[in-house]
C-alpha cells in the first residue's frame, strides 16, 4: 500500500484530503507545517508529499525541495488557492506538481495513478 | 453671482458666461433658412477634410456607408443648433453626442479642429448671404459664435465626465482587487474543506446519499459551492487584471465552445450566425469567458426559456462585430449606463462582476462592448478593433 503525507494549516482540509486518499487505499498521514512534515518525511517516509504552498514559516515548495534533496524519488503536488506564476513555478522548480485550490479530486487521482 | 450660479444648470451656466440669451436663439432662427442650402456642401467638405487625414478617420470603421449616415447626423445637427429651442433638452441630446465621440475615441484636438472647421464655413455664410443692414451680419455672427462655443463646452464636459466615471470604475476595481486577494484566497479553504466533506459525505452515504431527500441538500450544498467558487474566481481575475495572450482564433468555434461552458438549460435556443472562416487575433480563453458570462446572463433573463442569437460579422479593414442578443425582457434605459460598472447588479444573486469583467477584457483587446438600446430584449454589441492581421 501506497503511503502519502498531507501537510495544510488547515486541520479540516488537511484530514479531508487525508480522508479521501484513504478511500483511494492510501496510508495517510498529516502535518500543519513544513516544520512538522521534515520529521515525518526524513530520512524515511511516504512515497508521496501532497502539500499546501503557503504554510506558518517554511512554505510547501521549500519543503519539497528540501525532502527530494535526500529522497528522489518522493512524488510531490503542492496545492494552492494562489495559482499566480511565481507559485506555480517555484512548485514546479522544486520538482512538484501543481494543482490549484479548490482541489480537483478527479485531478488529483489522475496524478496519484500516473505515480 | 457666484451664490446665484451654483444653483444654475452647467448649460444655463455656460449659456451665461458667452453671453447667450433668447435674442441669440432669435438670431440663430433666422439664419436657418438662410444657411439651410449650405448644409450639404458644408458636411461634404467637412467629411472630406476627415476623411484626407489620417489620424481624424482612423474613429470612422464602417466606411463610405457610416460617413453616409454620418453626413445626415450632421445636417440634422446643425438643423437642431439653428432651430433650438437651446434648452435642457437640447443640452441633453448634445451630451449624448459628446458621449459618442469619447466612444469611438475620437482625439479631443479634432472637436477643437472640427468645429472650427464649421464655425468658418457657417460665418461664411453669414457674410456673403445677408445684406449689412444696422448690424444684423454681426447679431447674427455673434450668435453662431456663441451657440459654437457652447457646442464645444459640452463636448467637453462630457469627455471629462465619461473619462472621470471609468477613472473612478478603475479605482473601484483595484480596491475590489485588494480586497479579492487576500479574502478569496482565504475564502477557497473553507469552501474547499465545505467541498470534500461534501464528497466523503456522498461516500459515507452510498445508495442513502440517492435518497431524494438527502440528495437535494447535498446538491444544494453542491451547487451554492460552484457558484461561491465560481465568484471568487471572477474576482480574483479581476484583481489579477492578466494581459490577454492573443492568437489567432476561430469565432465561430469559440461561441461553440463558450456555449458549452455556459450549460444552457434545455428549453434556451442558441442560434449561432457566425462566419466559419472568420478568424480573430484575441485570447481565446479570455473572449471564451466573456461570452460565457453574456450567454450565462441571457439564460438567466429569460428564466431557462427562449432565444439567443450570436451573430459576427468581420469589418473591412480587419477586426469584427459580434452581437449577443435575447428576447428576454431587456435593459432598462436606466440601467443600461451602469451595468458595466463592477459590483452593479439586477439580479437577486449577482455579485455584479460579470459584465465589469467582460469590459475589462474587451478593452484590453482593444475593443468596445455596448448596449443597443432596443425594445425586444437585451443586445450587446462588441467590436473588435483591426489593424492586426488575425
Amino acid at each position: 500500500m501506497s503511503s502519502v503525507l498531507v501537510v495544510d494549516d488547515n486541520q479540516d482540509l488537511a484530514e479531508n484530503i487525508a480522508e479521501i486518499l484513504g478511500l483511494r487505499g492510501f496510508a495517510t498521514t498529516i502535518a500543519a507545517s513544513a516544520e512538522e512534515a521534515l520529521p515525518k518525511a526524513l530520512p524515511e517516509g511516504p512515497a508521496l508529499l501532497v502539500t499546501d504552498f503557503r504554510l506558518p514559516g517554511i512554505n510547501g515548495a521549500e519543503l519539497v525541495r528540501q525532502v527530494r534533496q535526500s529522497r528522489r524519488d518522493v512524488r510531490a503536488i503542492v496545492i494552492s488557492a494562489y495559482t499566480d506564476d511565481r507559485t506555480i513555478a517555484a512548485a514546479r522548480d522544486a520538482g512538484a506538481d501543481f494543482l490549484p485550490k479548490p482541489v480537483d479530486f478527479g485531478a488529483l487521482s489522475r496524478i496519484l495513478d500516473a505515480a | 453671482m457666484h451664490v446665484a450660479m451654483q444653483n444654475l444648470s452647467f448649460f444655463e451656466n455656460i449659456k451665461l458666461y458667452v453671453g447667450f440669451t433668447d435674442a441669440s436663439s432669435a438670431a440663430l432662427r433666422e439664419l436657418h433658412p438662410i444657411a439651410l442650402p449650405f448644409f450639404q456642401p458644408i458636411v461634404d467638405d467637412f467629411y472630406a477634410a476627415i476623411e484626407d487625414h489620417p489620424g481624424a478617420s482612423q474613429a470612422i470603421t464602417g466606411g463610405q456607408a457610416q460617413i453616409a449616415r454620418l453626413k445626415q447626423t450632421l445636417v440634422r445637427w446643425m438643423d437642431k443648433m439653428l432651430l433650438g429651442p437651446h434648452d435642457e433638452e437640447y443640452y441633453e441630446l448634445r451630451a449624448r453626442i459628446g458621449r459618442m465621440h469619447v466612444r469611438i475615441a475620437l482625439p479631443q484636438q479634432y472637436m477643437f479642429t472640427a468645429m472650427d472647421r464649421i464655425r468658418v464655413r457657417l460665418l461664411d455664410v453669414v457674410r456673403t448671404q445677408i445684406a449689412d443692414d444696422s448690424g444684423k451680419v454681426e447679431r447674427i455672427a455673434t450668435a453662431v459664435n456663441q451657440i459654437l462655443d457652447l457646442e464645444l463646452a459640452i463636448m467637453l464636459e462630457t469627455y471629462r465626465e465619461d473619462l472621470e466615471a471609468k477613472h473612478r470604475n478603475n479605482e473601484r476595481l483595484a480596491t475590489i482587487g485588494q480586497f479579492a486577494a487576500s479574502i478569496g484566497h482565504e475564502l477557497r479553504n473553507p469552501l474547499g474543506v465545505v467541498e470534500s466533506s461534501l464528497y466523503l459525505l456522498r461516500q459515507h452515504l452510498k445508495a442513502e446519499a440517492e435518497a431524494p431527500s438527502v440528495k437535494k441538500h447535498l446538491d444544494r450544498i453542491g451547487s451554492e459551492v460552484v457558484r461561491a467558487n465560481k465568484t471568487i474566481h471572477d474576482l480574483l481575475d479581476l484583481a489579477r487584471n492578466r494581459p490577454p495572450q492573443k492568437r489567432s482564433t476561430s469565432l465561430h468555434q469559440l461561441v461553440e465552445s463558450a456555449a458549452e461552458a455556459a450549460l444552457l438549460p434545455a428549453a434556451v435556443t442558441l442560434h449561432v450566425s457566425v462566419p466559419a472562416d472568420l478568424t480573430l487575433l484575441i485570447d481565446p480563453d479570455q473572449i471564451r469567458q466573456v461570452l460565457a458570462n453574456l450567454f450565462t446572463n441571457a439564460a438567466q433573463a429569460l428564466k431557462g426559456r427562449g432565444q439567443i442569437w450570436v451573430e459576427a460579422e468581420p469589418i473591412p479593414g480587419g477586426g469584427a462585430r459580434l452581437r449577443v442578443r435575447d428576447d428576454g425582457p431587456g435593459i432598462s434605459a436606466e440601467d443600461r449606463g451602469r451595468v458595466f460598472e463592477a459590483l452593479f447588479t439586477t439580479k437577486a444573486k449577482g455579485s455584479g462582476l460579470g459584465l465589469a469583467l467582460c469590459r475589462r477584457i474587451i478593452e484590453a483587446h482593444g475593443g468596445t462592448i455596448e448596449i443597443e438600446p432596443r425594445s425586444d430584449g437585451a443586445s450587446f454589441l462588441i467590436a473588435f478593433a483591426g489593424g492586426e492581421p488575425a
